[in-house]
């Protein structure tokens, strides 16, 4: 037999995909765990995934150093790269995971006396986080598709983890019927581009086509059948409409998790190929005409502008906050995609920066909807009068998320929207920045309107009594509150980070 | 000459159902007709020479996917909501789309030079194989990982609640119900 | 025929291959079906016709049938149905594993990887056999014993909807 045409894989490539590895077995580890218990003591599963998360925490804070000053690796017969991005990713997905992990802990959504499956909740959301972590790795085609089915499976079940809410079923059908279609074209279009280059590997694809040995009319059908599947992914314009039914029917810190994971995973996706496939190399005529051929800028700014105009709108008349985040989510992403019009290094180092500040606050803002749910069973925002009054530390800590969202002055959310507007107004598209500024004063109405509620209206007679919230929510929400404080003032570093991140990316 | 025979009996045998899927009145003949379909897209694999896809199509999608859809379709009952109506409204755009899709991808097909191979004269399998346990090695791995989670969520979503029918679910999903 | 070029491979691929593997299957797919329509045929041919309203009714032992043959389903044949095809799945992988084994097994390097790779990813599955196992799903009558609450109807028995 001919053996010549495969490389041997070594056990070896494993040492830099520690973090991963962990939580695979972090996984199964979890579901033996609650199995070995019967089901029921989901503190078993909770502690594993906790251990693991934090192991696996710290090893990608230890491959920091090793990898990152090498830039790229490529590992597993280059199917997947640990580079500075992966390696931010990674950090983000764990940080995620385990916040998720731990508020859900404390929701009695999740664990609730009636609930069911409390130990595979965690063990799933450890294996979502493993799947988010390969989707910033991959760089081959076939392992893009897997890792974006591996966060999909995960996220259907988790979505209809309220299995006696009828609400969080239609959320769960809804996930899986938009996750399929999506990801029909989404493939379609790989097959197409990989019909038209013979080659699965990113940097493969990218060769065939700077060789100028495709038809552009079928670069623009395969590219926009991708980016339509992607686009789905981050809920972008017209891909939105399962988020907000999604968002509202999945338990809350379930849709915590949904509204910054896989949003954050599908832009690491989308970064790496389209970057790398498209516009990265030292022939910049080559890659501009790459990027020309499909009018990337136009395609991209529009859906941006669109989608943040859109969200910003049905927010306004949202009275459910659980909704009305799923909408801001929608808006964000528009906000996101602004770094993405120009495939630019510097737009692309501020999405990574804004997906670190958003992850912060948002995931903060979901819990802040966890820990009033738990008490009020309600998400209707006539239901938050007074609550400042009722829980003041928590009610101070949402005031800081909502200001971090709409991006005012002290918070971190005004930094990462300076990055992402700048990043579009170094090359004239004027009018995308003034359409997100405009979008920014929508956006304030609807989140102070919260902070209004909460803070200036007094709570109803019968109705004023403490809120209390366990240490750990208090934990998890101070950890997320402080660092959107200081990076609005201390960001430095962190947008090094990212900076770094974008610029040891692994060329295709 | 025979092959040209052999693929419009295929083409037939794929396209023909499929328009029975799409139109058919009654649910549980559009998911029997998905079987003739199924094999016919079988066929074409084994007739572009890739006998391993073909076995799969077979195994996986006639012998397991479309069972499931058959036990979806007889799960959903109500014969008389199964029945579906087709009013010239609800013709007329997906129509319209599905030509526009239909001639974007021609376009497409036609237009580009593509980058394929010499068709394999020889059974792929083990190609396949000694592929998925050198270059791909790691996929197959994370593969079972996938299975896993597909294994344990389809058991929670699907389980049988052990609190069905009781009053606390019930309440809930009332005062869900509420507006 | 005359087909657009990019069916050529219609007429492009050559030699006997694989296409020769499944020129067989298509013979005995071609007998198969010529045979059942040769005995139903001859039997039309042969057999008396005399139809009646009664003969076309459903044969349910004898009694008189009442309702409609499209009951209800329960839910437990999705699940099973579910699992089998993660377990088709599965074999579809190792399929392959098993053609090339005996070729890869003795090349340095690449024995134990071989071996070992397909252990692990039976053990995986393995434990998901595992988990619905002592999850109970696999049993077909549930032990109502252990279960608390009062028991909503459907997991005792099989549902029978009446006909409308």
């Amino acid at each position: 037999m001919e053996l010549l045409h495969v490389k041997i894989p070594s056990w070896g490539d494993l040492q830099w995909w520690l973090p991963e590895a962990v939580l695979c077995c972090t996984f199964l580890l979890a579901l033996l765990g609650d199995m070995l218990a019967r089901g029921r003591r989901p503190v078993v599963a909770f502690a594993i995934s906790v251990a693991g998360l934090l192991a696996a925490g710290a090893l990608a804070i230890a491959d920091t150093h090793a990898v990152a000053p090498a830039g790229g690796r490529a590992i597993m017969g280059d199917l997947m790269v640990v580079d500075g991005m992966a390696i931010f990713f990674r950090l983000l997905f764990v940080f995620g995971g385990l916040a998720t992990v731990l508020f859900a802990w404390t929701s009695e959504e999740i664990m609730g006396h009636r609930r069911e499956n409390k130990g595979e909740f965690f063990a799933l959301t450890v294996l979502m986080t493993v799947a988010m972590m390969v989707m910033a790795e991959a760089r081959n085609v076939l392992m893009l598709y897997l890792a974006m089915e591996g966060v999909g499976l995960t996220s259907y079940v988790m979505a209809g983890y309220m299995r006696t809410s009828l609400r969080s079923t239609e959320a769960s059908l809804k996930y899986v019927i938009f996750g399929a279609v999506s990801s029909a074209i989404m493939l379609y279009g790989l097959s197409l581009l990989y019909g038209m280059t013979g080659s699965l590997q990113f940097s493969g694809i990218r060769a065939v086509l700077l060789g100028g040995g495709a038809e552009p009319f079928g670069i623009l059908v395969a590219v926009v059948l991708i980016l339509a599947g992607m686009s789905y992914k981050i809920a972008a314009v017209p891909f939105h409409f399962w988020c907000p039914d999604v968002y509202e029917g999945a338990p809350t810190p379930v849709a915590a998790l949904f509204s910054v994971g896989p949003k954050a995973a599908g832009f690491a996706l989308m970064i790496r190929f389209f970057y790398t496939t498209f516009a990265v190399g030292t022939n910049a005529a080559a890659s501009n005409s790459l990027i020309q051929v499909i009018n990337w800028p136009l395609l991209v700014s529009v859906i941006s502008a669109v989608t943040m105009t859109f969200g910003n709108l049905v927010a306004l008349r949202q009275t459910n906050v659980k909704r009305m985040l799923a909408y801001s989510s929608i808006a964000h992403v528009g906000y996101l995609l602004m770094g993405f019009v120009l495939l630019s290094e510097m737009g692309l180092a501020a999405i990574l920066f804004y997906l670190l500040v958003y992850t912060l606050m948002n995931l903060g803002a979901f819990f802040f909807v966890v820990a009033v749910n738990n008490h009020l069973k309600s998400e209707q925002l006539e239901d938050y009068k007074g609550l400042g009054y009722r829980m003041p530390w928590a009610g101070v800590m949402m005031v800081v998320f909502l200001g971090s969202l709409t991006g005012v002055p002290p918070f971190a959310g005004f930094v990462g929207k300076l990055y992402l507007f700048t990043a579009v107004m170094d090359r004239q598209w004027f009018w995308l920045v003034i359409i997100a500024g405009l979008n920014s004063v929508i956006s304030l109405y609807y989140y102070f309107r919260v902070a209004r509620v909460m803070w200036l209206v007094r709570p109803d007679e019968g109705h004023d009594s403490p809120l209390r919230l366990s240490w750990l929510q208090y934990t998890v929400l101070a950890c997320l509150a402080v660092p959107t404080l200081v990076l609005g003032l201390y960001f430095g570093a962190f947008k090094d980070l990212a900076d770094a991140g974008i610029r040891t990316m692994a060329g295709g | 000459m025979i092959r040209d025979l052999v693929f419009v009996l295929l083409a037939l045998l794929t396209v023909v159902p499929a328009f029975w899927v799409v139109f058919s009145r009654n649910i549980v003949h559009a998911g029997f007709a998905l079987l003739f379909t199924l094999v016919g897209v079988a066929g074409f694999y084994g007739f572009l020479g890739a006998d391993f896809l073909a076995v799969t199509q077979l195994m996986v999608y006639v012998g397991g996917v479309l069972v499931l859809v058959l036990f979806t379709v007889m799960m959903t009952h109500v014969p008389a909501v199964g029945r579906r109506r087709h009013g010239l409204d609800r013709l007329v755009p997906p129509a319209v789309f599905a030509a526009a899709v239909f001639g974007v991808l021609y376009k497409v097909i036609t237009v580009v030079k593509w980058n394929v191979g010499e068709a394999s004269t020889s059974p792929t399998t083990a190609e396949i194989g000694t592929q998925l346990m050198t270059n791909y090695v790691f996929p197959f791995e994370y593969v079972s990982i996938v299975l896993l989670a597909a294994m344990v969520g389809a058991a929670i979503l699907i389980r049988e609640r052990s609190h069905a029918g009781s009053d606390d679910a019930i309440a809930e999903e009332k005062q869900e119900a509420r507006p | 025929m005359n087909l657009p070029h990019f069916l050529g491979v219609v007429s492009g691929v050559q030699g006997q291959g694989v296409q020769g593997h499944f020129a067989t299957a298509l013979i005995f797919v071609l007998v198969g079906i010529a045979f059942a329509a040769l005995a139903l045929g001859v039997a039309k041919l042969l057999r008396p016709s005399n139809p009646s309203a009664a003969k076309s009714t459903t044969y349910e032992c004898g009694e008189v049938a009442h309702g409609s043959s499209w009951i209800r389903f329960n839910v437990r044949f999705y699940l099973v149905a579910l699992f089998f095809i993660v377990f088709d799945v599965e074999m579809i992988f190792l399929l392959p594993w098993a053609v090339v084994f005996r070729q890869l097994f003795p090349v340095p390097g690449l024995g134990a990887l071989v071996f070992w790779d397909m252990i692990i990813f039976l053990a995986i599955l393995g434990l998901g056999l595992a988990y619905v196992w002592a999850k109970g799903d696999l049993d077909w009558v549930k032990k109502l014993a252990e279960r608390s609450g009062p028991v909503a109807t459907g997991i005792t028995e099989e549902e029978e909807v009446p006909a409308p």
